[in-house]
């Protein structure tokens, strides 16, 4: 029995956006010295989030598919701008996935980030409140202040706790998406100018009954917003800051970028580009289609021949991005599905290996493959996790992967079967890419001494990665509860393409 | 003639008579004494200049947002909202400058009073420009504002470079005033001698060639003020061998001035479409020049100054609306991005006086771990550069989303499709002291003095009210946009 807690009128939505803004804000008065009372109210700042988030799935009636737990205020009215929030089908898992990976991030930067610990802690909480306000705003500047608001952190963490091309690695990232983003914020504008509102409810409204764009405004507004999401995505061939910015990120760093900061691309072009400017979308349907399978093939390919350990999740992350951006442009109701469930799934298992990359990274201070080998042996609990995040991420039947990959293929191969078939070459390749990494990585004769004491998972790290494989196997076996959270709001955005 | 002044008339000249008296008086009270005690901040001059500017902003008020109080002085100047918040946007800029002044001057050679009263003389002058409704007044307020700026941009005697940069200027400035009169001589010329901006907007000549001509010639008087391309080339120069200080005024009031007034011309008396499309070019080419220049630029100043640059371009969008007749749509953008530019820029500039007076440098590099030393200096200067390259949540943001939106609701797509690819590229330059300051590990060369507590106070206040305006701009627009209805009618 699901408690009710609506009678409280709370606002839920402003609070798992906001909370980890204030607590960023009572870090402020914390002396910088005092590093255990920083972690430790962070670390509760992001678990109250994840409560709050909790606290939103309880109140969200999975039956609907509409909009829910809305709040709407007025802000700055002279600009035509709202706080309007809201979280329907689409948005709800991410914003789960997000809140659910945040305070595990916490818990593994207590060892490895010495350095100016008050402001990474305030980056980091900033850069929450901003992926969550991206997921549930419904107002598009609103949408672009959060979207924009997370650059900052991003830059920052990348900038000062990244590896030695940290400098290069942060511009890149931070130009990369500025220019992304400023081409949206001009196609925002232009909207307004057209339909005379931010609100994204009644613009969705007004642009197919009394504000219809004609094909060239669509197709332009349709390139302008896409840009921006590719980018951030990345969809090849706009991938290239990607690998620089995994490898030179901190551990947390890449966790979030590739867990939750990518999702924001392919969650903005369901939300938003595809949904705003359908003819141009089926227009350039195969256009997109064909870059995201170049995406899926080419990020394979280079992961097959990376050597550091880190550039090649990141690869994998190109690839595995090309499914969903592949399935966003099918609007069938399993594709759809798929793709939100890959979101999650993906967010779930790079993140976990990123994590223990990183923990590696901390014993060995190297991401080489040819450094290891055979340190099963030495490492058997590690080793154990890194084996099932591994076959998570290739999916696996019982784990998570599997079922999101194969709803996503299947629904892909229902519409377009060649598409299908090249799809699933990224499958096969990327079985073959993890595989011959986890041989490299763990199996075969140890031959570096100094693998020999490697220290093996410490209760703090053992806290910080059951979590991810509860849930990778809860996914796994069971996923119908998410899988209804989602349908119904998908099927209403289908019906809503097709007319 | 019968000569009686009106209430309205008095308190209209409230806010410059308070400067200009609070000028004087910081004059007088340090006849006699020593410049060469250095060390001294001489407090009271800076005390003196606080009270003075408080009560000019108190004045500023008394009528409230009554948005128009028609003609004063026979035509010659008005006391609208407009110039009221012109006037609000200089005062700012001149209370946090002599908060700043203190310091700087106690650690430069020349410690006198008359920094402290050129900034209030300009200031005076500034305010007169922003309600001037006449041609003379405007011409006579602009001169009064130049030639106090020319001192303070020469301020420095014991450099030969602030030196220079002071003769430059003059020179370029004379040149610049002598556009002017030329413009406002066919004005006067086309709409049949009158030179009240209401009547030269009632005289039906604004199709005559004459009069666009000299409506063009007074852009150019005003394009030099403001840095527009290609009337810029003295102001990296200017801004590079200036003393900081007065860099960091010229960049905001002088501009700020010149804006407003240059604005409110236009609102009045348009200009047609041809003039429109001269504009719109000069808009163009000042934006892409000024983010371009800017970004192979190692000293800050030099950087900022090229950076104002751009801002003028940004700014010349709105103008060039109104010159095409749809000022109702723009007008609201002038006054808000220069009060959050002015603020911004003063963020920027506390930051850059800190460094000089350190260092007497103002290298990029010279930034290297500031938010290890400095960690709140270094906050507000990043506060400062993101607002500047128009990222969210701060005011800058909020103004180019106002003139772009204008832009493209007054039918120039193209325009603010340029912006936006200026903006891209001066996200580049703004990012390279960020860089500095947080990435790199603070240099052993030298260590930062104390930053002075005008300083601070100014960098802090700024920047919380660069995030406020972000945050809460509502108000302001709202201001903005009564200002620019009333002038309209």
């Amino acid at each position: 029995m699901i408690p009710e807690f609506e009678s409280f009128n709370l606002p839920i939505l402003s609070l798992v956006v906001l909370t980890p803004a204030l607590v960023a804000l009572a870090l402020c008065l914390v002396d910088r010295n005092n590093r255990a009372l920083i972690r430790q109210l962070a670390l509760m700042g992001s678990f109250l989030t994840l409560l709050f988030s909790l606290l939103m799935v309880a109140n969200f009636d999975s039956s609907l598919g509409t909009m829910q737990l809305e709040e709407q205020h007025s802000w700055i009215e002279s600009l035509g701008i709202t706080y309007h929030l809201g979280v329907d089908g689409i948005s709800i898992l991410l914003v789960l996935l997000t809140c659910f990976t945040m305070p595990f991030v916490f818990l593994s930067t207590w060892a490895c980030i010495d350095d100016r610990v008050k402001e990474f802690h305030i980056a980091l909480l900033l850069l929450q409140t901003g992926m969550v306000g991206a997921f549930v705003s419904l107002d598009l500047i609103l949408f672009y202040l959060y979207y924009e608001a997370m650059l900052i952190p991003m830059y920052l963490i990348i900038g000062i706790w990244g590896g030695r091309e940290r400098i290069y690695a942060a511009l890149k990232f931070f130009i990369f998406t500025m220019v992304g983003s400023l081409l949206m914020f001009l196609g925002i504008l232009y909207l307004y100018h057209h339909a005379g509102t931010f609100d994204l409810p009644v613009l969705m409204e007004r642009l197919r009954t009394t504000h219809p764009l004609d094909s060239d405004q669509q197709l332009w507004l349709f390139l302008a917003f896409t840009l921006s999401f590719a980018i951030k995505v990345p969809l090849f061939p706009l991938h290239t800051w990607l690998p620089d910015a995994h490898v030179q990120a901190p551990t947390a760093g890449s966790v979030v970028l590739a867990g939750v900061l990518l999702k924001m691309g392919t969650y903005g072009l369901i939300r938003f580009a595809i949904p705003l400017f359908p003819e141009a979308a089926f227009d350039l349907q195969s256009m997109m289609a064909w870059l995201a399978i170049i995406g899926i093939v080419f990020g394979a390919c280079m992961a097959l021949v990376q050597n550091d350990i880190k550039k090649l999740i990141a690869y994998s992350s190109v690839s595995h991005l090309g499914f969903v951006v592949l399935a966003c442009f099918i609007p069938n109701l399993e594709s759809l599905t798929g793709a939100i469930l890959q979101m999650v799934n993906h967010g779930l298992s790079t993140g976990m290996l990123f994590l223990m990359i990183g923990i590696i990274y901390e014993r060995r201070h190297t991401r080489e493959l040819a450094d290891y080998g055979g340190i099963c042996k030495v490492v058997p609990i590690f080793s154990i996790f890194f084996m099932l995040a591994v076959l998570s991420s290739i999916g696996l039947p019982g784990l998570n992967g599997f079922v999101g990959e194969f709803l996503l293929l299947y629904g892909v191969f229902s519409s377009v079967p060649l598409w299908g078939v090249l799809a699933s070459t990224g499958v096969l390749l990327g079985a073959l890419y993890m595989l011959n990494m986890v041989k490299k990585f763990l199996f075969g004769p140890l031959v570096h001494e100094e693998n020999r004491h490697i220290a093996d998972l410490n209760t703090r790290e053992l806290i910080y990665l059951t979590p991810f494989v509860v849930m990778m196997v809860w996914l796994g076996l069971y996923p119908a509860p998410f899988i209804k959270m989602v349908q119904p709001t998908l099927t209403l955005y289908i019906e809503m393409l097709q007319n | 003639m019968e000569l009686t002044i009106s209430r309205a008339e008095i308190i209209a000249l409230l806010p410059a008579g308070i400067l200009f008296f609070t000028g004087l008086m910081q004059l007088f009270l340090d006849l006699g004494k020593s410049s060469a005690n250095t060390r001294s901040e001489k407090t009271h001059l800076a005390m003196i200049g606080v009270t003075g500017i408080l009560l000019a902003l108190a004045s500023l008020f008394i009528q409230g947002v009554e948005p128009s109080s028609g003609a004063l002085y026979a035509g010659a100047m008005t006391d609208d909202l407009f110039g009221r918040m012109g006037a609000g946007v200089i005062i700012v800029a001149a209370l946090f400058c002599t908060l700043m002044a203190g310091g700087y001057l106690a650690s430069s050679g020349n410690n006198r009073a008359e920094f402290h009263s050129l900034i209030c003389f300009s200031g005076g002058a500034m305010v007169l420009l922003c309600q001037a409704t006449n041609l003379i007044s405007i011409f006579v307020a602009i001169e009064t504002l130049s030639l106090a700026v020319y001192v303070l941009t020469g301020y420095r005697k014991d450099l030969q470079a602030s030196s220079e940069g002071a003769f430059k200027y003059f020179v370029l400035g004379a040149f610049s005033s002598g556009f002017l009169l030329l413009g406002m001589a066919f004005i006067y010329g086309a709409s049949g001698g009158s030179i009240s901006l209401a009547d030269i907007a009632a005289s039906t000549a604004h199709d005559d060639t004459l009069f666009a001509v000299g409506t063009f010639l007074m852009v150019i008087g005003f394009g030099f003020k403001v840095g527009a391309v290609p009337f810029h080339s003295w102001l990296p120069d200017v801004y590079q061998a200036a003393p900081a200080l007065s860099v960091g005024w010229m960049a905001v009031a002088v501009k700020s001035a010149s804006f407003f007034a240059l604005f409110r011309f236009v609102l009045f008396t348009g200009g047609g479409q041809i003039l429109a499309q001269i504009l719109a070019a000069i808009a163009v080419v000042t934006m892409l020049l000024g983010n371009l220049a800017a970004l192979n630029q190692s000293s800050l100043k030099r950087m900022l100054a090229y950076s104002g640059i751009a801002h003028s371009g940004y700014l010349l969008i709105p103008l060039v609306l109104a010159v095409s007749g749809s000022g109702a749509i723009a007008g609201a953008s002038i006054p808000f991005y220069l009060f959050s530019y002015a603020v911004t820029t003063l963020a920027a500039f506390g930051v850059i006086v800190a460094i000089s007076v350190a260092t007497d440098r103002d290298d990029v590099q010279d930034l290297n771990g500031l938010a290890r030393t400095r960690p709140l200096l270094a906050l507000g200067f990043t506060v400062a550069l993101l607002s500047l390259a128009g990222v969210p949540l701060t005011s800058g943001f909020i103004g180019k989303l106002m003139i772009f939106r204008d832009a493209i609701e007054g039918g120039f797509l193209q325009l603010a499709l340029i912006g936006i690819v200026a903006s891209v590229i001066s996200v580049y330059y703004y990012l390279r002291p960020v860089v500095a300051m947080w990435f790199k590990e603070p240099s052993t060369s030298f260590d930062l003095i104390p930053a002075s507590w005008g300083v601070q106070f100014t960098v802090a206040v700024c920047a919380i009210a660069t995030v406020a305006l972000g945050l809460f701009p509502n108000w302001l627009v709202n201001l903005s946009e009564l200002s620019v209805q009333a002038i309209l009618g």
